[in-house]
């Protein structure tokens, strides 16, 4: 049904740059971009959950304020980084079940960043016996999440069923429809 | 090609087991996922550690931010050993991988940067109450570790993009050789 639209997608001139220039700073830098924000946003992200779980406890939690724009700024080297990698290859992506599984897991992840955000910037000046428990199950369902994104976006190289819009779909024996295609 | 690149192609093709279990189903996928993860573990618990030698977090005193840093030992353990199976089933893939080469590097700058951080001024900051005036030296080998570490995710990715053609890089013939078995194989 979009085939159309990715057949349109995979011809302009900035998807055949990402996918055929020889140069080192289409795809290959990119992709490395996209592993230095996931260092950011998710590395970040999980040293703040350990915190929340207790490592390195007697440093108060409000002191780490000021990680948070180097974290976002992970954020968004990733956002524009995937819309790149996703512009070079749409059909590989958006055909694909695991690279929604990705999507997903990221949602939560950042849903659930808001809520560390919040307790962060609260920090041990609300020491509400209640909140510490649930807080720590955030922490843990935060690290889930993002081993689950990274283990999903690797797995999207071997999991595609089709690669360009004019590919024919490959059999996955793990998928129990067959894929549309040409 | 040196001879110590043919003794390391040499002696990683000689773990077979390892290579046998990368070769099984999901393996290879599945191994690339915990390196990806313990990634992410070691360069978040290391930039928070480098931000705070940078400056950055002035009133955390190292002595109590330095608990996190067993997790990116941890990080840096799991990376070791799965990126040790990357290597030892397609040895060929690295040692004659110049993005490979430079990983390498800077991963023993990194290390190095470590190691004198520890032997000199660690002792002297460990000792500090929060908020006060750290050596300025601190910064230096904060800054390095930020970059070795950028540098070493960066060569990683790019490792794939420097791929020498396969079995086709060596010159020696022992090293052609070495891999009729594989290209007939598959």
């Amino acid at each position: 049904m979009f085939d159309p639209f990715f057949a349109w997608l995979e011809s302009t001139s900035f998807s055949v740059w990402m996918r055929e220039s020889p140069s080192i700073f289409s795809f290959p830098i990119i992709l490395a971009v996209h592993t230095i924000g996931l260092g950011l946003l998710a590395g970040i992200n999980v040293a703040l959950d350990l915190r929340i779980l207790g490592v390195a406890a007697r440093v108060p939690l409000a002191e780490f304020g000021r990680l948070w724009p180097f974290l976002w700024f992970g954020l968004w080297m990733n956002v524009l980084s995937g819309l790149a990698l996703l512009a070079a290859y749409p059909t590989k992506a958006l055909t694909n079940p695991v690279f929604y599984v990705k999507l997903g897991l990221i949602a939560v992840a950042v849903a659930l960043l808001r809520s560390i955000r919040r307790y962060q910037a609260s920090g041990d000046q609300v020491p509400t016996a209640s909140r510490r428990p649930s807080m720590k199950r955030v922490a843990v369902a935060s690290i889930l999440c993002w081993a689950g994104a990274i283990a999903a976006g690797r797995f999207l190289a071997y999991t595609y069923i089709r690669l360009m819009a004019d590919s024919r779909p490959i059999p996955r024996p793990w998928i129990p429809w067959v894929p549309p295609g040409p | 090609m040196s001879s110590l690149q043919i003794w390391l192609h040499a002696t990683l093709r000689g773990a077979t087991p390892v290579a046998e279990l990368m070769r099984s189903a999901w393996a290879w996928p599945t191994v690339e996922s915990i390196h990806f993860i313990g990634l992410t573990l070691l360069f978040g618990t290391i930039a928070v550690w480098d931000l705070r030698l940078l400056g950055l977090l002035p009133r955390v005193a190292i002595a109590d931010l330095h608990r996190l840093i067993p997790f990116a030992v941890l990080g840096f353990a799991i990376n070791a050993t799965s990126g040790s199976m990357f290597l030892m089933t397609e040895p060929d893939q690295y040692v004659y991988n110049p993005a490979f080469h430079f990983k390498f590097f800077l991963l023993a700058i990194a290390g190095l940067n470590v190691a004198v951080f520890y032997a000199t001024i660690f002792r002297r900051l460990r000792s500090l109450p929060p908020g006060a005036v750290a050596p300025r030296m601190m910064k230096l080998f904060g800054a390095i570790s930020l970059m070795c570490w950028i540098g070493v995710i960066v060569c990683g990715r790019l490792i794939t993009f420097y791929r020498p053609g396969l079995c086709r890089s060596g010159e020696p013939l022992a090293f052609i050789i070495d891999c009729i078995p594989r290209i007939s194989g598959r």
